[in-house]
């Protein structure tokens, strides 16, 4: 039951209640990254397996079903278009996220016309990606549990609401999707520019430095200790911010 | 600039009348010896009818002058000439007022063994009417040979230029990115035709072949950068996930991961300003930079609250282009983006946009961009924390350049105005 690599209290249990059993497949044929992503999603309490090329990926969602598929376009053997397009004609509920170098608009739309539910583009933060199979694990999951907790902190996700000690607090948009990346996220380090492009997307370095996101992470902190809960933003020094309770 | 045949016909006219002139003047020269020679002739006949009719008629009577405007005989002392001498000669005539040209014959010659003197005269005036006569002939014929070129100008240029032309009007017409779709037609009656067809045939198919090379290179140098890239940043996260890491080690892990994402999103920004020029996005889709722009606002909205700047929007018309959606988006983006990022706290925007015209303006502490740097690449305003790659400007202009609209700059008061008007 207990996911979690470096946790042992009943946070993992609860967070267990969306994470657990979870099994992710990882198609990418670069070694490196493969592995970064494994370690960092099984940290993140999922099941994780991972192949290197086309035929293993076929083989793989052919005998088994995974909650959620992460492909890379270009793999040994064969497209990870194709593997998507499998995916769909064999009627797997496993939710789809493209990873590829490719960034243009055409391979884009592309990649979510065949089926895929989201695509991200390389480089990309680990927590980034994280946050998406989150997301979409919660959408697919329809008879799931719609709640992501963090102690007494509930994020109530289809309504957008939150309850600390099961009391609403009125948190903003940007604070919502913070305390929702942090969550997800729990416990591992977010840099300031991962914050920064989740919540305000690939734009935002056009208009300002990351200091910027300092202000909103002070008035969710505020909110979040003024309705009782504990104080779980951590401030790195120059680096980001860690959400953990220890 | 005239048409090649326009050209050549003027030089073989140019040509011609040179030998025109000479044709002319040989065949007035030939006209007049002969002329002149059955003149003489006939002077000669007028003497001899003339002499023996004198000779006749006056064969009791004494030495005698006879005078008549084309006939002088009169009796002469000494013998100066015994052969008949004939030259041309004036004679002043009363009725034109003017001298008039003749032929002359004067011969001293014995009738009855007295010598007389006789002088003969015929006007040469009909020889003047050949003169002219043969002017007007040469003007006609070159005159008559000048329509007739001109005519076989117009004919063959709409007739023999048409596969030239067609080859014209493809090449006018063609798109670097549907360069395999030209065929220059090489089976034309014209061997030049054809040879130019088959070179400009080879020429686009070298063009096509260059341009897929370089765009695949481009695309593929840029793709491949990107995974090491992720590898190296997905490391530096893992790396970050570490506990016991102290506070300066992780802002250097952290700087490091930084780096590399700026590494990687210049690395797209050139890529996409690759593809710009490249044209690699075509499009039939008409975009409202109002819509763009009101999204960019709304999106940077917080910042602009946060940093205190007041922004003001004249939208009076629709501001509409044929333009991909990515670049408008990357054109807005970029100009409101700058509008927010080097202005100053408490500092103003203005947005004003008309059917034709889209314009920027901000406060700003920084001075003037210099207008030789101006739009260049890598050539960024040195700004205290700005972490821009020095590509935004650029490939605002080059979206502007590729979609027939230009980009002005002016600064004013402490005012950096950016303007985008319509080339039409």
């Amino acid at each position: 039951m207990n996911l979690q690599a470096g946790g042992g209290r009943g946070l993992s249990l609860q967070i267990s209640i969306i994470f657990m059993d979870m099994k992710i497949l990882i198609i990418e044929d670069e070694l490196a990254l493969q592995q970064s992503i494994q370690k960092y999603l099984e940290h993140q309490g999922y099941v994780c397996e991972a192949v290197g090329d086309f035929k293993k990926g076929i083989e793989k969602i052919n005998s088994f079903s995974y909650d959620c598929v992460v492909v890379d376009i270009g793999l040994p053997y064969g497209s990870g278009l194709d593997i998507v397009k499998v995916l769909k004609e064999i009627e797997s509920r496993s939710g789809i996220i493209i990873i590829s170098a490719r960034n243009s608009l055409e391979d884009k739309l592309e990649g979510l016309e065949i089926g895929s539910d989201d695509y991200l583009t390389k480089p990309f933060h680990l927590s980034e990606l994280n946050a998406r199979i989150n997301a979409i694990i919660r959408r697919k999951n329809f008879s799931g549990n719609k709640i992501i907790s963090f102690q007494e902190i509930k994020l109530h996700v289809d309504a957008m609401r939150v309850t600390v000690n099961d009391k609403t607090i009125e948190l903003t948009d940007k604070e919502y999707q913070l305390l929702e990346y942090f969550i997800v996220n729990q416990r591992r380090m977010l840099t300031k520019p991962a914050i920064a492009e989740h919540i305000w997307g690939d734009e935002y370095d056009q208009v300002s430095n990351y200091d910027f996101i300092y202000t909103h992470i002070k008035n969710l902190r505020k909110k979040l200790m003024d309705a009782g809960a504990a104080d779980y933003i951590k401030t790195v020094y120059g680096t980001g911010y860690r959400f953990t309770d220890n | 600039m005239m048409r090649l045949l326009t050209k050549t016909t003027l030089y073989f006219l140019l040509a011609i009348i040179p030998l025109l002139a000479a044709g002319g003047f040989y065949l007035f020269y030939q006209f007049n010896k002969e002329l002149n020679h059955e003149m003489d002739a006939g002077l000669l006949n007028d003497e001899l009818q003339w002499v023996s009719y004198i000779a006749e008629q006056t064969e009791n009577s004494g030495p005698f002058i006879l005078k008549t405007p084309e006939l002088l005989i009169y009796p002469v002392n000494d013998v100066t000439t015994i052969y008949p001498r004939i030259t041309d000669t004036q004679q002043f005539q009363a009725i034109v007022n003017a001298n008039v040209p003749y032929r002359q014959l004067s011969h001293v010659l014995f009738i009855r063994g007295v010598p007389y003197q006789v002088i003969i005269r015929k006007s040469k005036v009909q020889q003047s009417v050949v003169v002219s006569n043969v002017t007007r002939v040469m003007f006609f014929v070159f005159t008559g040979l000048f329509i007739i070129t001109l005519l076989f100008n117009w004919f063959i240029s709409k007739g023999l230029w048409k596969p030239f032309q067609r080859s014209l009007e493809k090449i006018r017409s063609a798109e670097l990115q549907k360069m395999e779709a030209i065929y220059f037609d090489s089976n034309t009656n014209v061997k030049e035709f054809n040879e130019l067809n088959t070179a400009l045939n080879s020429m686009a198919n070298k063009i096509h072949n260059d341009y897929i090379n370089m765009k695949e290179f481009t695309e593929d140098a840029a793709h491949e950068m990107q995974t090491p890239l992720a590898v190296a940043q997905s490391k530096l996260e893992l790396l970050l996930q570490d506990t016991n890491l102290k506070d300066e080690q992780a802002a250097a892990i952290s700087e490091a991961s930084t780096a590399i994402k700026r590494l990687a999103k210049l690395n797209q920004s050139l890529l996409l300003l690759a593809k710009i020029e490249n044209n690699q996005y075509e499009t039939n889709e008409t975009i409202n930079f109002n819509t763009i722009t009101t999204k960019y606002i709304r999106l940077f909205d917080e910042i602009i609250r946060d940093k205190g700047v007041a922004i003001e929007t004249q939208m009076v018309a629709d501001f509409n282009i044929r333009m991909h959606p990515l670049l408008a988006e990357s054109l807005v983006s970029n100009l409101v983006g700058n509008s927010v990022k080097y202005n100053y706290p408490g500092g103003k925007i203005l947005v004003s946009i008309t059917e034709n015209k889209y314009s920027i303006s901000n406060t700003s502490y920084l001075p003037a961009i210099e207008t030789a740097l101006l739009f260049k690449r890598f050539k960024k305003i040195r700004a205290e924390g700005d972490n821009s790659n020095g590509l935004g400007l650029a490939i605002v202009k080059k979206i502007a350049d590729t979609h027939q609209l230009v980009i002005s700059y002016h600064a004013e008061n402490g005012m950096h105005q950016f303007i985008i008007e319509k080339n039409n």
